[in-house]
């Protein structure tokens, strides 16, 4: 359906697009992660044909972007970062024209635009000039642009921007709905809309494809599963020697606990082994009541962290334990020093 | 193409700036036809048209203004650009509204020559001619607008670029003929022009070497030019000056010499800048 063959883009001596492929299927919602100047604009520009790539292929729909632009174009519909109306029209006029820009035959175009406005809530709207609509409205009005003649992929660069959370739901709907016949790629920096909405994941940072895969397997991949935190009414003494008979226990880390008399505890195991229902019973022998167990499991947000930081294969151990290493560095020292 | 066309034509009419154009060419067209034809006794409808010429400094910038510096930076361009019409497409509809205003003044203004004859013997082919010939001269200049209003973002400045366009090839021979016409002012004059080329060709190629090999070969071969036949200099000046004096070529039809060169100069001038405005938003999706 789209098909990327190593698209490049370089402004000068500066590199916004290194060497990028990936291929959407019918019916697919890609979702395009990065960080700012990711090059994801930049990527999705080059997709509609809006700037041209300096090296690399785009086809859609078997139509080559740069042989056959026209056909290409017109399987496309596209909503820019910024939503491209024109302020001086009342919203029916834009979808007007839009539907006149696209070729839609004219006894059709009413028909689809009433349904459009149905779909992306703007009928209540249609009269008035863009100029005085809200930023959460002129979205929708520049959404319902991008879908007027029913173009087989459309492209949504951040299209929840400046919408109220109520409006994002529907908005993830409506996207939800597309898929269903249409293809769609969508960029954002909101991860749980990604999360949400998408089928694949692709991540990139600095122009380059750092990660590619569906989302469920995404955070398969990186579930730590064998890492626990736990909450335990103990002392740090009492705790260990509990757990010393487990030899599966890889790695103890224990800082102090959020209520008082708690501690927390991060509890690494070596394999792949689960030990949730041993160390319960241990601890329950030793009477130290466990009071929240739970698996850690990362989110998109950290493997997008990770994913896009300076050196990947240092970040993904500290990423793990970004959230207790400081506190739990100065307990080291600390239980260094009582141990002499 | 035929709904951007409608989309340009609209947004004339939907803001001031249509009504505003008709209105000041309308009534300085009847003013001057007034004073001419009417109170000066001239038969000639070429006289109005020829006082009307200078107002192109004002009136080409105000409607070829906003027609593609208004689209980057309300980033509409973008929706254009990637709709299923081609660039060149997109620019002959937004050349084709403009001229389509321009039109509407021209075709009300065929009406003039016809009252005159009520008055007298009037030359209508002449008439009739000079009405094409100045509408040529709009459509030129309104080439020049919209390859200027491609350049930038801001209405502004391509308002004022393209005023002070209009207004250099509308004096330009004035200016030619200041400066003095013997052959060592002439050399001068084109070995600082030549040095001014090779400056732009390094600022736009950023390359020390080529521009500087251009610059000494190109001032060497005046050099040797102005030793070995110092009379090509002569005058030469205001033949330059006067390539660019696009409004000057309206004078001959006024005068009674239709010149075909001059039509085909006109016709020339805005293909050119047609062409260069789709090459210059072509080139700004590749840089």
């Amino acid at each position: 359906m789209i098909e990327v063959k190593n698209l490049v883009k370089r402004y000068g001596n500066y590199l916004a697009v290194d060497h990028l492929s990936f291929k959407v299927e019918k019916g697919q919602i890609l979702g395009f992660l990065g960080p700012n100047g990711a090059g994801k604009s930049t990527t999705m520009n080059m997709i509609t044909g809006y700037i041209s790539a300096t090296e690399g292929d785009i086809v859609i729909n078997g139509y080559n972007m740069y042989e056959e632009p026209e056909k290409a174009k017109k399987c496309i519909g596209y909503l820019p970062e910024l939503p491209p109306v024109y302020p001086d029209m009342t919203v029916l006029e834009y979808l007007h024209f839009a539907a006149q820009l696209k070729q839609v035959p004219k006894e059709k175009q009413k028909h689809m635009i009433d349904e459009i406005m149905e779909k992306t809530k703007v009928t209540d709207v249609s009269k008035r000039l863009i100029k005085q609509l809200s930023k959460g409205y002129k979205q929708r009005v520049g959404l319902a642009q991008a879908l007027v003649g029913n173009p087989e992929v459309v492209i949504l660069d951040e299209p929840t921007v400046g919408l109220d959370p109520m409006q994002i739901i529907e908005i993830r709907d409506l996207m939800k709905e597309l898929a269903k016949d249409h293809t769609v790629i969508i960029s954002s920096h909101i991860l749980s809309e990604i999360n949400a909405v998408c089928d694949t994941v692709l991540i990139i940072n600095k122009g380059k494809i750092v990660l590619s895969d569906s989302t469920e397997r995404l955070s398969e991949h990186f579930k730590g599963k064998n890492d626990l935190t736990l909450e335990v009414k103990a002392t740090e003494q009492q705790l260990k020697a509990a757990l010393d008979p487990i030899s599966e226990i890889s790695k103890l880390q224990i800082e102090e606990g959020e209520e008082k008399g708690l501690i927390r505890v991060l509890v690494q195991a070596a394999g792949e082994c689960d030990l949730r229902e041993r160390i319960f019973f241990t601890l329950a022998q030793a009477k130290c009541p466990i009071y929240t167990m739970n698996i850690k499991k990362m989110s998109l947000e950290d493997i997008f962290l990770e994913m896009t930081k300076e050196e990947p294969e240092k970040q993904i151990k500290r990423g793990l334990k970004r959230s207790i290493l400081p506190r739990n560095q100065k307990k080291e020292e600390a239980g260094n020093v009582s141990d002499l | 193409m035929l709904a951007i066309y409608k989309k340009e034509m609209r947004s004339y009419f939907t803001s001031i700036i249509g009504y505003l154009f008709l209105a000041f060419f309308l009534a300085l067209l009847g003013l001057y036809h007034y004073l001419q034809n009417m109170y000066g006794g001239y038969a000639n409808f070429g006289y109005a048209l020829y006082g009307m010429r200078m107002f192109f400094i004002l009136l080409v910038p105000m409607v070829t203004m906003r027609l593609m510096a208004e689209e980057k930076r309300q980033r509409t361009d973008q929706m254009l650009f990637t709709s299923p019409v081609s660039i060149s497409g997109v620019v002959f509809a937004k050349y084709l509204a403009v001229l389509s205003m321009f039109a509407i003044v021209m075709i009300i203004s065929c009406i003039y020559p016809l009252i005159m004859t009520k008055y007298g013997q009037v030359n209508l082919k002449q008439a009739y001619m000079e009405i094409l010939i100045f509408f040529l001269l709009g459509a030129a200049y309104m080439a020049i607008g919209l390859f200027i209003s491609a350049l930038t973002e801001s209405q502004a400045f391509a308002a004022v670029i393209t005023f002070v366009v209009v207004l250099v090839t509308s004096i330009s021979s004035g200016i030619g003929g200041i400066i003095p016409s013997d052959s060592k002012t002439g050399w001068l004059f084109f070995a600082l022009l030549f040095l001014i080329f090779c400056l732009i060709t390094y600022l736009i190629m950023n390359q020390a070497t080529i521009s500087f090999m251009i610059g000494i070969l190109g001032e060497i071969m005046l050099v040797a030019l102005y030793f070995i036949k110092p009379g090509i200099f002569e005058g030469a000046v205001q033949n330059f000056f006067d390539c660019f004096y696009i409004l000057g070529r309206f004078d001959n039809i006024v005068y009674g010499i239709l010149d075909v060169s001059d039509l085909i100069y006109y016709i020339s001038i805005s293909g050119l800048f047609v062409f260069l405005t789709i090459q210059g938003v072509k080139k700004r999706r590749w840089s």
